[in-house]
């Protein structure tokens, strides 16, 4: 599986994590792991220390992933990106949009 | 076009056996061909296109495997002629041989008439549907190359001095979602732009008519880069799903005032070359691709540099520095420089980027749109400055005499004043020059008069209003902390919101027609100290001739293209006359 997500045991945090490639070929997958979690409050967390590449439409999915996270008044942070896929965000200016670690 | 009747071509060295499938394809309604071995059956297909084959496995001369590789070669990709294999080999061998070799399907003998025509049927239906698939694809190239066409038609076709700009553009698709715009300021400022919308293909190129169009309807106006920018914003949140977005450069190029202001929203670095090709400044994107926020952030700002007349300005997307080799390496940032820095040197920087991309690539499918733009800091049209009114023919004394009289007055005038924090917020060049070419018409002349007013208010809020000294910017440290420092008062006073503030500019123009053309003088009063405006001149004559200075040339250049120019009030009340004839 290249898109993966658990919630944690106290249930207050949804991990999804994405290996090797985040691109196009992943929306319906990615959109699977959030769109059914309508749970209040939130954490959000996006594992990217496994991504090795991100394409500019993997940046809009990330998007509509903080639009979801915003509705349900949720928390989105962006965890360990690579160097490669952290130059990416930074281009983007992401971390102006959302919490970058 | 489908043909009446269906043609099935059988290839069996049975004669007993063609028979046999004969009159069960004639029953399907189909007009069959027949062939007694491999060879022939090749050639029975190339010269009646079949849109059904059955074949035997052996045969003399050439067996079925041999003859279906050979057809399958020859239909090529996207057009499917069933062809299904009828053999009383009954063993796993033969499947597995007879798909290898290109067969749809496998019959084996014996079957009954009715498993035949069941059979065929069920390649009918493939056939059927590939053929609908490729119709469907045509149509959606046929689409994809008509919008392509009306695009280049409408964005790349009516782009400003497109031979002084060097452009790659090589989309993954047909369609581009890259987009290159260049547009004349009335100034003589030139505006680039180098954009990138989210993916590529038709999807992302929805955007790229509206951004056309707001670019160049307000370069065309007088609105500053900034202005732009935020109205880009503001259009393509409304405009583009959740999803998509625009990652844009964007450049204002001014040659009389030597300098760039850049703004870089979402794009890998740009770059600034001199022309030896040594990287001076890269400018580093500062704001989130537009169409993400509502608004522009709160502390969205140009970028100002100074340039030389041989400096360029490079944008790139990041198609070029995401491009793979066969082993997946990416062409990335130091491989991107190293040919830009050659191409300068070789003074074809576009060709030489593109044959280095071709040469590591190596025929590599390209995943993205791959665009730059090579724009130089000179060599614009250059706004026309005469040191004196040239009196044209039928220009009669009574004009003269009428424009300068007394008691004349003017058939329409026009005040604006702006205090405190409207100052940050408002441009009001674009406003002014709304009002003139509502009242009067648009015309060539008002290129002029545009940048008269523009330089004598900057002159106004900056020396003015905000207080700056403009021999800050003599030093090329200077320039950059000339406009930070610019940036800081101009906030300052976008906080004094709840106050009446007492800064001020005001702007009053009176509109004074002719017989042959017109005049119009303008007023600019400031809340400032004022200043000695002899120095200033003084400084400008020497500094014209070293050719050095930085500062100051806002007033030469409008001195040149007014009648009169005068200060007053201590340099806080400046008056211009500016005639035109028709």
């Amino acid at each position: 599986m290249t898109v993966s997500s658990r919630i944690s045991g106290d249930g207050k945090e949804l991990v999804i994590a994405i290996d090797d490639r985040f691109d196009f070929s992943l929306h319906q997958l990615f959109r699977d792991a959030y769109s059914s979690i309508t749970t209040q409050d939130l954490s959000y967390v996006l594992d990217l220390s496994k991504t090795e590449y991100m394409d500019s439409s993997a940046l809009g999915m990330i998007l509509l992933l903080k639009d979801h996270v915003q509705l349900y008044a949720g928390q989105l942070t962006i965890s360990k990106p690579s160097d490669t896929v952290r130059k990416i965000l930074e281009i983007a200016q992401f971390q102006r949009l959302m919490t970058i670690e | 076009m489908p043909r009446i009747q269906k043609i099935a071509l059988v290839v069996d060295d049975s004669k007993m056996q063609c028979k046999l499938l004969s009159v069960l394809l004639k029953e399907e309604d189909y007009q069959v061909i027949i062939a007694n071995d491999g060879a022939s059956g090749v050639q029975m297909y190339i010269e009646h296109q079949p849109d059904l084959v059955l074949m035997d496995i052996n045969m003399p001369i050439m067996d079925g495997f041999e003859a279906t590789r050979r057809i399958k070669k020859l239909s090529g990709e996207g057009t499917l002629a069933p062809l299904i294999f009828i053999t009383s080999m009954d063993s796993e061998q033969a499947f597995i041989d007879s798909v290898d070799a290109g067969g749809d399907s496998i019959l084996v003998r014996p079957f009954t008439p009715k498993v035949f025509k069941a059979k065929i049927k069920a390649m009918q239906r493939i056939s059927d549907l590939v053929d609908q698939v490729k119709g469907l694809q045509l149509e959606q190239q046929n689409d994809a190359e008509l919008a392509e066409k009306m695009m280049s038609g409408v964005i790349e076709a009516r782009n400003f001095a497109l031979d002084k700009i060097g452009t790659i553009k090589k989309a993954a698709t047909i369609f581009s979602g890259d987009i290159q715009l260049t547009a004349l300021c009335p100034n003589g400022d030139i505006h680039v732009l180098l954009g990138d919308f989210t993916g590529h293909g038709l999807r992302a190129s929805i955007g790229a008519i509206p951004v056309t169009d707001t670019f160049r309807a307000m370069t065309k106006k007088g609105f500053s880069i900034l202005d732009i920018v935020a109205q880009l914003n503001r259009q393509m949140f409304t405009l583009l799903p959740g999803d998509l977005f625009f990652a844009a450069c964007f450049a204002c190029i001014s040659e009389h005032e030597k300098s760039a202001y850049i703004f870089n929203a979402g794009l890998p670095d740009g770059y600034l070359f001199d022309v030896q090709g040594t990287i001076k400044q890269q400018f580093v994107s500062t704001h989130p691709p537009l169409g993400i926020l509502p608004q522009l952030l709160a502390d969205a700002q140009v970028e100002v540099v100074q340039v030389k007349p041989n400096d360029r300005l490079v944008f790139i997307t990041d198609g070029i520095v995401e491009a793979r080799n066969p082993a997946g390496d990416l062409f990335d940032f130091h491989r991107f420089e190293q040919a830009a820095i050659a191409g300068i040197i070789q003074k074809d920087l576009v060709n030489n980027v593109l044959s280095s991309l071709d040469d590591f690539c190596e025929n590599c499918e390209q995943e993205d749109d791959i665009s730059l733009v090579d724009v130089p800091c000179s060599g614009w049209q250059q706004i026309k400055v005469s040191n004196k009114v040239t009196i044209p023919e039928g220009f009669t004394e009574e004009d003269n005499y009428f424009a300068l009289a007394d008691n004349s007055l003017p058939t329409w005038s026009y005040h604006l004043h702006l205090t405190g924090g409207l100052l940050k917020k408002v441009n009001p060049i674009p406003l002014v020059m709304n009002q003139i070419n509502d009242l009067e018409g648009a015309g060539e002349h008002w290129q002029s008069l545009y940048t008269i007013l523009t330089e004598l208010f900057i002159n106004a809020l900056d020396h003015g209003v905000l207080g700056l000294n403009s021999s800050l910017k003599n030093s090329a440290e200077g320039f950059s902390q000339y406009f930070k420092e610019r940036a800081h008062r101009l906030d300052l006073l976008a906080n004094e919101d709840n106050k009446v503030s007492e800064d001020f500019v005001g702007i009053a123009l009176k509109y004074f027609p002719l017989a042959h053309g017109g005049k119009m003088v303008i007023n600019i009063k400031d809340s400032g100290q004022g200043f000695d405006i002899l120095d200033v001149f003084k400084d400008n004559s020497i500094a014209m001739n070293d050719g050095l200075k930085l500062s100051g040339r806002g007033v030469e250049l409008v001195n040149q293209l007014c009648d009169t120019l005068d200060y007053q009030e201590q340099g806080t009340l400046v008056t211009a006359s500016y005639i035109w004839h028709d």
